[in-house]
């Protein structure tokens, strides 16, 4: 009977039997399954190539573009390399990014904390605003704002105006812009100075407190550090800036910073309808801190203001933050809606023109998809390590 | 003598139920309040009655032209009503339209079969009509196999189309996210990192750029001579990218079944698939069903992304409409407006589902 058992272990059959062999097996099964498809792939698209006699390469991002950018942060000519058209588009992406990431975290944290009113009118709208925005397809609401919204502003003659320094009309937003003359470097520089400062008061009032007890009025010091630095280096320097106000001159306006209105259409529907999301997000994370721990703070004797701070925050923020990571990158992956309305992000120029001009849809295709990779990569660490300062710390 | 004196009757305690109550302490309970509610009642008093009149009461609701919309001062509904064939059935032949409503009732049918079919026939009929579906409503779209009258896929469109494209990506993608979700968790290292790879990809990339790829990338990977057609390659694309974000939604799945589960199975002495398939399938189905719909939703709303390579749907169709040289009176608004609802209808329901079915299969495992 045991001789019948090992004459058969010993026999092929079971040799499939035995999870390691199998387990090679599927792995080299797999790598010979992928092998042959790009080895067919490849060759297919070598083959095509050459029938349709698209060269390949990187070489095209050193030759001229010829076409003009609506939109430029830095400067840029017809006569600029496709190179160049991949830094503008990029810097124009990060540009609608951040600002979209801004606007859409300030009303989403509004919103959210607006759910735990206890104005009935304020919760409900709270609840139809994210009901209503989330279910709608981002790309309409950017040809919302820019077909049907933007589009029907006043023309530039008959701009609507703020005290007759900030004017909106269908060509755009033209803000005054701040000039900084000689000396104005240094007034940058005491921000940064005042910024270091209070992250190292931060620090030192932590070790006293957690030495000897005693609180530090870390709030308030930073905000008149935040405030004071910059203004006296600005008074000893002789207040170096000027403003650039936008002027009505012939049809259109001059001077100042003009927000194209593509720009304004896609920040407002991108924060918007992201602002819902996190609106959402932050609910989630409010609500998951038990209402005990509320209780709990209330009697050790904390006054309200600070159980906000100190009990009921620090728990939802665990909760918010990895919502709100994913919330950012899918912000910037729909930022490319852009290509719709002709914002030149780098989607438009890149994805869209260059390719039409070039033809090199495999190099350009694949540029573009490692810059968004590369752009969520690095929110995803910058949100992880933020998460990591809020994480609930357990003893080991 | 004593006399004895009863105390005086106490005032009655102050009202806690009933309208005024209610009204005093959900909208007046304090100074700020009162103001925020003040303010929200006159911005609503100043907003609604105005669009309300343009939306409905002076709407002008007959008619087949432009030229029937003769009130300015109201919403021209005209336009939706005589552009709605397109907006629903893109340009599919009129005679024809028969097939595309089968296939949306089929669509129905084969959500609804699994509760109303008996309990043996789940698995046997229920599941691979299930599968099948996408193909079989192809076909009948297509016409050609059942010997219908050809229609190519350039005149498919419409809200339907929305509806095909995102229930045909997301049951393939179905079986193809759970195996990429098992490839994750395997413990054969060239397989794992393929999925990951894979997840990852279609998960980090923006969907416009695998439909770029889609569109102009992957004609140069097939050889010479082969013409797939393009909505074929968008349904590839679909599938791909929706793989990758339900693989992390069975992922996620996968680790809230407890590993007590897998090693009572293991002690049963099942399989590795008898094990994967009826044991820890249906837990994972059960946990992970709200964030399935959550990222259908999601892929129901990015099926208007297809605009951008110029797939004719919905959103693609009302920008046609609206450039239409018979409708130049500018009805974005009541393009845009209808469009809105139908989505926010149907997005919204299903998140009403999902949370239902949230709370039905919520048998409190959870701490």
């Amino acid at each position: 009977m045991s001789e019948e058992i090992r004459a058969k272990a010993s026999s092929a059959g079971s040799m499939l039997n035995n999870p390691r062999v199998r387990a090679i097996l599927y792995q080299a099964l797999l790598l010979f399954g992928l092998g042959y498809f790009f080895y067919s792939i490849v060759s297919n698209a070598l083959n095509n190539m050459e029938a349709r006699g698209i060269k390949s390469g990187f070489d095209f991002l050193f030759t001229a573009s010829g076409f003009d950018i609506l939109m430029t942060l830095v400067p840029y000519s017809a006569t600029s390399t496709y190179g160049m058209t991949f830094v503008v588009g990029l810097l124009n992406t990060i540009l609608v990014s951040i600002v979209g990431i801004f606007f859409a975290t300030v009303l989403g944290f509004l919103i959210g904390v607006a759910y735990f009113s206890n104005n009935w009118l304020i919760k409900r709208l709270s609840v139809v605003y994210v009901e209503t925005f989330r279910n709608i397809p981002l790309l309409l609401q950017v040809f919302f704002w820019y077909f049907a919204v933007l589009a029907s502003l006043p023309s530039a003659r008959e701009s609507l105006s703020l005290g007759e320094v900030i004017f909106l009309n269908v060509r755009g937003l033209y803000l005054p812009d701040l000039v900084g003359g000689a000396g104005s470097s240094i007034v940058y520089g005491s921000i940064v100075v005042a910024i270091a400062a209070i992250v190292f008061l931060k620090k030192w009032a932590k070790k006293r407190q957690d030495d000897t007890g005693e609180q530090f009025p870390v709030a308030l010091t930073s905000l008149g550090i935040l405030l004071g630095l910059p203004l006296i280096t600005l008074f000893i320097m002789g207040v170096p800036f000027t403003w650039d106000f936008p002027e009505l001159k012939g049809f259109n306006f001059r001077g100042g910073i003009t927000v194209i209105p593509e720009l304004m259409a896609l920040t407002i529907a991108l924060s918007v309808y992201t602002g819902a999301f996190i609106a959402e997000a932050v609910r989630a994370g409010v609500q998951s801190v038990p209402h005990g721990q509320t209780e709990a703070a209330r009697s050790i004797g904390l006054r309200e203001n600070r159980i906000m701070s100190l009990i009921i925050v620090p728990q939802a923020m665990r909760v918010i933050v990895p919502l709100l990571n994913s919330e950012y990158q899918s912000l910037v992956k729909n930022s490319t809606l852009a290509t719709a309305i002709g914002y030149p992000d780098l989607f438009t120029v890149f994805v869209g023109t260059s390719l039409n001009q070039t033809g090199q849809a495999i190099e350009i295709v694949f540029m573009t998809m490692a810059v968004y990779f590369v752009i969520n990569m690095t929110i995803s660490f910058l949100m992880n390590r933020f998460n990591a300062s809020v994480a609930l710390v357990e003893r080991k | 003598m004593r006399v004895f004196k009863p105390q005086e009757a106490q005032p009655a305690p102050e009202e806690t139920m009933g309208v005024a109550a209610w009204i005093r302490a959900n909208l007046f309970s304090n100074v700020p309040n009162s103001i925020a509610t003040i303010v929200i009642l006159g911005l609503l008093a100043s907003v609604l009655p105005g669009l309300i009149d343009w939306l409905f009461i002076q709407a002008n609701w007959s008619g087949n032209t432009q030229a029937d919309c003769t009130n300015d001062n109201g919403a021209c509904w005209v336009f939706v009503s005589a552009w709605m064939q397109q907006f629903l059935y893109g340009s599919y032949p009129t005679e024809e339209l028969w097939r595309v409503n089968t296939g949306l009732v089929a669509l129905i049918l084969v959500i609804a079969a699994p509760y109303a079919l008996p309990k043996h026939l789940r698995n046997t009929v229920g599941v691979p009509l299930f599968l099948a579906y996408p193909f079989i409503c192809a076909a009948l779209l297509d016409g050609r196999l059942f010997g219908l009258e050809f229609v190519s896929t350039d005149y498919w469109g419409g809200f339907s189309l929305n509806i095909f494209l995102a229930a045909a990506s997301i049951i393939i993608a179905f079986p193809l996210s759970f195996l990429w979700a098992l490839g994750r968790r395997s413990d054969m290292p060239f397989i794992r990192s393929v999925c990951v790879v894979l997840i990852e990809f279609f998960r980090g990339v923006p969907v416009l750029a695998l439909f770029f790829m889609g569109s102009v990338m992957l004609p140069l990977f097939f050889p010479e001579g082969t013409n797939v057609d393009k909505l074929l390659r968008v349904w590839i694309v679909l599938i791909l990218f929706m793989s990758g974000y339900m693989a992390e939604v069975f992922r996620g799945g996968f680790q809230a079944i407890p590993q007590g589960q897998y090693e009572a199975a293991d002690s049963l002495g099942l399989s590795y698939w008898q094990k994967t398939l009826l044991i820890i399938f249906p837990q994972v189905i059960k946990v992970s069903m709200p964030n399935i719909l959550a990222t259908f939703i999601m892929l129901f709303k990015n099926t208007t992304f297809l605009l951008i390579i110029g797939i004719f749907e919905l959103l693609s169709t009302t920008q046609t409409a609206l450039t239409n040289s018979n409708w130049l009176g500018g009805h974005a608004p009541e393009g845009y407006i209808f469009v809105a609802v139908v989505f926010w209808v149907c997005c919204f329901g299903m998140s009403m589902i999902s949370a239902n079915i949230e709370k039905k299969l919520d048998t409190s495992h959870r701490n």
